[in-house]
């Protein structure tokens, strides 16, 4: 509990420093004020959400959850980095809910890595052949992998927080995250290698 | 290893929802903060929602029968009606249940009685076995006896 407060209260200096105009409104009840909040931080929470369900439409609907989490919750956030750090653990809880329900319902959770589809977004427009190429098997690898590592993984690329910091948000063991980034990192690489050829 | 980090923080990069997931959003919001329910839309989470809500309005729109100012005696009297009936009804279940119970007894204690008499029976066989070759025995003996009274005479 110690260390969490102090992550997210020492998330980046400049950061906690930034003034909280929007969030202490938005505490008041100001509208647009919370609108403000959404459009700050609403790329992070639905990328994650993407990152881990890879359905567009799914994730949005988990967002929005997300969202109206926080709008319930608002006066328990105390300042910027602390909202980042509770959008992030929620994103990720409402993701392994979402997931375990699919589960429970006999649905498909895991995207079989032969027969999945990467489906067409404006997102995934080829700037250029090879690289769309790579991204997509990317995503579809990472989309993959067991619950914890797609969102360890997600938190340490999509992110880019240490491993410490994806211990806090995912209430996980140190080496635990550790573990899992090693095990995936050797996973993904030896199956986009295969897939794309070892010039990779 | 770092260039493979790198093709994979550009692989899981940010990406914006569609334009109109702000607007959404605060709509919800908006629904909820007039004090109403949150709309229903078709996802995963509010078709959860609406199922787990099927019970409690059930439940609600039952109660709300019994605060409607048209009920009047007759309604009072066919709930009477009902619940009088639904007592003798399960008085009656719990009679038959207790008949049955106890034919079973019954039947359990005969079946009990029939195995104590096979046993008795099968301890009498064996006690008469017994009393025959106990007396072979002693004949035996006896005739021991009497052959040596004999020697030791001569």
């Amino acid at each position: 509990m110690q260390r969490a407060t102090t992550l997210r209260h020492s998330e980046t200096a400049t950061e906690s420093a930034m003034p909280n105009d929007a969030l202490s409104r938005a505490k008041q009840g100001d509208q647009t004020a919370f609108a403000e909040l959404v459009r700050e931080h609403q790329s992070m929470v639905y990328s994650m959400a993407r990152n881990f369900v890879r359905d567009g439409a799914i994730a949005e609907d988990l967002a929005q959850e997300v969202f109206l989490h926080l709008f319930r919750n608002l006066a328990a956030i105390e300042t910027p980095a602390h909202l980042k750090f509770w959008l992030r653990k929620v994103t990720g809880h409402r993701c392994i809910d979402f997931s375990r329900r699919q589960k429970s319902q006999g649905g498909k959770v895991s995207v079989s890595l032969d027969e999945a589809p990467e489906p067409v977004s404006i997102f995934d427009t080829p700037d250029s052949q090879p690289d769309w190429m790579l991204r997509s098997t990317i995503r579809r690898f990472v989309a993959a992998l067991p619950e914890k590592p797609r969102l360890v993984v997600t938190l340490r690329y999509q992110e880019d927080l240490d491993p410490m910091e994806i211990a806090e948000v995912l209430e996980m063991p140190l080496n635990t995250v550790k573990s899992h980034l090693r095990r995936s990192l050797a996973i993904l690489k030896e199956k986009v290698t295969r897939s794309l050829g070892s010039e990779f | 290893m770092k260039h493979f980090d790198d093709e994979l923080k550009n692989a899981l990069r940010r990406e914006e929802p569609s334009a109109d997931f702000t607007a959404r959003l605060l709509a919800r919001v908006a629904q909820e903060k007039e004090g109403g329910r949150e709309p229903v839309k078709e996802g995963w989470s509010e078709r959860t929602s609406e199922k787990q809500n099927g019970a409690t309005n059930w439940l609600r729109k039952l109660g709300a029968v019994f605060t409607l100012p048209q009920m009047n005696w007759v309604t009072a009297g066919a709930v009477a009606t009902l619940l009088i009936a639904s007592v003798i009804g399960v008085n009656r279940y719990r009679q038959h249940q207790f008949e049955l119970q106890r034919q079973a007894e019954i039947a359990a204690e005969a079946e009990g009685q029939r195995a104590k008499e096979q046993v008795m029976f099968a301890m009498r066989i064996a006690s008469a076995k017994l009393n025959v070759a106990q007396k072979k025995v002693k004949n035996t003996l006896q005739r021991d006896d009497d052959q040596q009274a004999v020697h030791q005479q001569n």
